[in-house]
């Protein structure tokens, strides 16, 4: 079949090859395999030396402020989902939290652990698939099976919670919807006692490796000046000397009663965010097993809500739907015309896997949000390319864009 | 199809299978199904691990490929927006001819629960599509049947002919 | 008579409301009750007019001039340790009262606290930009071009960021509808196809949830397939699904439960 006809314009790129000035544009993207998802970059070479980055987003601009702006709360829950949704759950809470602090209601403890729970195991999820994706782009097969294997067990966890492998929607404004499922701990407790073990594996795999070693060390190194500048958060601030973890500085949740180190380092470099991202993963370990004993602390002393009790915004647990009139009434409300939160702006920040997430609400007391604004950690994680690419070669690219660990569906919301 | 037997192992013979042009074409594209990597969104992420360690892919003999020239089918794995849309276009023409298209996850499918202006209602509008697969995000067993049938309907057809057109375009 | 829509906000409005319902307000605190924020604002209005300030939800509101934010920013980095720029962005007050709200989301690491600088401005008046005090703004007024429409002075590449660049219409402006205007309803078929591959491809079909079963051009139902374009009776002959031919594929073994050894233990 001849090919269909179309209207599309060849590339600018691919007519001007070579410019007067011996410079090479290169186009990389927007579907490039390891760009991570949909990422185009516009690159200025010197033969095999990058003069110019131009990063082009917004491939996956799916428009979600503005359908926020036409959705009343909870039904935007599903839609955080699909934010940064290697660690779904994460995105869920942000959006809980803030408006939880907007409307002011008080989450009970046992959801609070629950939520944590969901939390740290997301994150270990995003480390898991960020370790896995990078260590491909960098060509070690084995990594990234190994991975993707560990990572399949604790989308088995999360499974059993919720039901859903990849979008969760695990939380809910005002606590958690269920109760962990009885195997939850266990499976839990034997992945944790297995994990050490498997990230000694990729460790041995990765850290003396040659390769791996000339591809990341003393490649892609940020500044603390410039990740500050670049509004970096998360590890890759971590990595650039900023010891600043929001679960530590600002807790939420529980975190204040946990033990948990803080890894930093203060290179800056593309090894220094891999030994970043794997010593997060042991410590966030480490706040798993301390959750599951907080767990068990509330089932000795039977704290057993899971929802806030706040009748303006906030239906009553299902019992008391089903046999008490004003909740039946009151739940109808909520789920047809939606809460109305008070006349106000909060901003809210939570530690997402990748950085600070944050969610800006201006509500003018109807039940649509008047503005929502997405703060997106990996916005400004490939923003930084634009300083951070130049004087570097074609193969770097692909390691620097591998661990700054950048998600589309937060980057272009 | 009509097979001579013969028990090359032991008895040093010729392996001699007889069938049709038709059957073993076939045979051979629908079991070496080359999908390109074409992970949009969301969607992608349950693409890459229908490839990983637990649902391994290579079983079907489907093999990943970064490159449009290589690749036989493509596997729309995610929200396809309107800024997107021209690439999914040239990387269809790209393709060499036969070539098939699944649509995976209902943005894919119809736009899904971004019922936007940036979003394009259904990849549909742009490339034909042979398989629509449900779900946001179908599961990998899903991507696994929908390339279980799209074998089947690459066996059922002739090899030699050219494909139709699938468009009206 | 009909309903009268507004045209200056066409977001979705919830379908009613008590007529004596009013809305209650997040309690805003005096900015004195917090030693450092009252601290840091003195040494703000010491150079700087500041139009109003209070606390909400532990975090410190500012608003000030519009010319201001250039020096404001620079103190507040240099002066005052709030190092990072978490977000900026604006709000559109178009319909009531034509101006738009600008934020600017700023955290101080060593002081562990948050707070929002906003002003106000014009409809058509460009703000200024702060991309040479913190690179993350370039971005950021980029984004903010692309979805309210407001530029930024002396920004070295104003152009929009997550939408094409031939792309017309602010999408967060209140009078832009969710689902787009026709310019963007036909975006892709303009562009790919030509105008003229309007009739043909035929307008987006927004309802997510229609099914039509008689529709053999877009729906199979399944076990019951037809060739495209095929007229539905409803007698169709049922189609049977199975996972192989009969016989099994060839070359390849039939599998067979009871040879086979079944992993019942996820965990390993
Ligand atoms: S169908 Fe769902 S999971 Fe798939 S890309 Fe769309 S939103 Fe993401």
């Amino acid at each position: 079949m001849a090919q269909v006809k179309n209207r599309l314009t060849p590339f600018f790129e691919n007519i001007t090859f070579d410019r007067e000035d011996n410079e090479l544009i290169l186009n990389f993207g927007p579907q490039h395999p390891s760009a991570h998802g949909q990422l185009r970059l516009m690159l200025h070479l010197q033969q095999e030396q990058i003069v110019k980055a131009h990063p082009d987003v917004g491939y996956l601009h799916r428009g979600m402020e503005k359908m926020a702006e036409n959705m009343i709360y909870n039904e935007f829950m599903p839609t955080t989902d699909r934010m940064d949704y290697i660690a779904s759950s994460s995105n869920n809470y942000g959006f809980a939290l803030a408006v939880e602090k907007l409307i002011d209601v008080e989450v009970p403890r046992r959801a609070k652990v629950i939520r944590m729970m969901l939390l740290e195991i997301n994150r270990l999820m995003s480390h898991l698939f960020w370790l896995a994706t990078t260590a491909l782009d960098i060509g070690a097969m084995t990594v990234f099976l190994y991975a993707f294997r560990e990572r399949e067990y604790l989308m088995d966890i999360i499974e059993g919670y919720c039901g859903a492998r990849l979008t969760h929607a695990a939380i809910r404004i005002g606590g958690v919807p269920l109760d962990i499922q009885d195997s939850f701990i266990t499976q839990l407790r034997t992945f944790l006692d297995k994990l050490p073990a498997n990230i000694k594996d990729y460790e041995d795999l990765l850290d003396t490796n040659r390769i791996w070693l000339m591809r990341m060390e003393e490649v892609g190194t940020i500044s603390t000046e410039m990740a500050l500048s670049w509004g970096c958060t998360g590890p890759m601030l971590r990595a650039s000397g900023v010891q600043w973890d929001i679960r530590k500085e600002e807790p939420y949740e529980l975190y204040d009663e946990i033990e948990f180190n803080v890894p930093y380092s203060d290179k800056g470099d593309n090894f220094a965010r891999y030994r970043v991202y794997m010593e997060e993963m042991r410590e966030t370990a480490k706040i798993l097993y301390q959750t599951i004993d907080m767990y068990e602390e509330t089932v000795k002393n039977g704290q057993t809500e899971l929802m806030a009790h706040a009748p303006k915004y906030i239906s009553a647990p299902k019992l008391d739907i089903m046999t008490q009139n004003y909740s039946l009434m009151q739940h109808f409300v909520l789920v047809t015309q939606g809460m109305r939160p008070p006349v106000g702006e909060v901003y809210i920040a939570t530690e997402s896997p990748k950085g600070e997430l944050g969610f800006f609400i201006n509500s003018q007391g109807g039940p649509y949000p008047y503005r929502l604004k997405l703060r997106a950690p990996s916005f400004w994680h490939t923003g930084i390319l634009t300083d951070l690419l130049p004087g570097h070669y074609i193969p770097d690219v692909v390691s620097i864009i591998g661990t700054t660990n950048i998600v589309f569906g937060e980057v272009d919301r | 199809m009509a097979q001579h037997k013969v028990n090359y192992t032991q008895d040093g013979g010729l392996p001699v299978a007889l069938t049709s042009i038709d059957k073993i074409v076939n045979w051979g594209r629908s079991n070496s199904i080359w999908a390109l990597t074409y992970g949009l969104a969301c969607c992608g992420i349950e693409m890459m691990a229908s490839g990983a360690s637990r649902f391994d892919f290579d079983r079907y003999g489907t093999i990943f490929r970064a490159s449009p020239r290589q690749a036989d089918v493509m596997i729309v794995a995610g929200t396809l927006t309107k800024k997107h849309a021209e690439f999914i276009k040239r990387l269809y023409d790209q393709m060499t001819e036969p070539r098939w298209v699944i649509s995976m996850g209902s943005c894919a499918n119809t736009g899904g629960m971004f019922n936007t202006y940036a979003t394009v209602q259904g990849c549909d509008r742009v490339i034909p599509v042979d398989l629509y697969l449900p779900g946001c995000a179908p599961r990998p067993e899903t991507l696994q049947y929908g390339v279980m049938l799209l074998q089947k309907k690459i066996r059922a057809n002739k090899a030699g002919n050219a494909q139709k057109p699938k468009r009206l375009m | 008579m009909r309903a009268y829509t507004p045209k200056d906000d066409v977001q979705a409005k919830s379908y009613y409301t008590d007529r004596y319902y009013v809305a209650p307000q997040v309690p805003k605190q005096e900015v004195e009750t917090d030693e450092v924020f009252a601290a840091d604002l003195a040494a703000l209005k010491a150079k700087f007019e500041v139009k109003e300030s209070f606390i909400q939800v532990g975090q410190m509101v500012v608003y000030i001039n519009a010319n201001d934010i250039y020096g404001v920013l620079e103190f507040l980095r240099d002066e005052l340790t709030y190092t990072q720029l978490s977000e900026m962005s604006a709000i559109d007050w178009l319909a009531k009262d034509n101006t738009f709200e600008i934020f600017y989301q700023m955290l101080s690491m060593t002081k562990r606290k948050r707070l929002r600088i906003k002003f106000f401005i014009n409809k058509g008046e460009a703000v200024d930009s702060v991309e040479s005090l913190f690179r993350c703004a370039d971005w950021s007024e980029r984004e903010m071009f692309d979805m309210f429409g407001i530029e930024a002075n002396n920004h070295p590449f104003m152009k929009r960021i997550l939408l094409p660049y031939d792309w017309q219409g602010n999408p967060l402006l209140k009078t832009y509808p969710l689902e787009g205007d026709e310019f963007a309803a036909w975006y892709e078929v303009d562009k790919i196809y030509g105008k003229e591959a309007r009739d043909v491809i035929g307008p987006e079909i927004r309802d997510t949830a229609r099914v039509d079963r008689y529709d053999s051009e877009r729906f199979a139902r399944l076990g019951f397939e037809v060739p495209k374009g095929t007229e539905i009776t409803g007698n169709e002959e049922p189609n049977k699904q199975d996972y192989q031919e009969e016989g099994g594929v060839f070359l390849v073994k039939k599998f067979t439960k009871d040879a086979s050894k079944i992993i019942d233990d996820p965990q390993r």
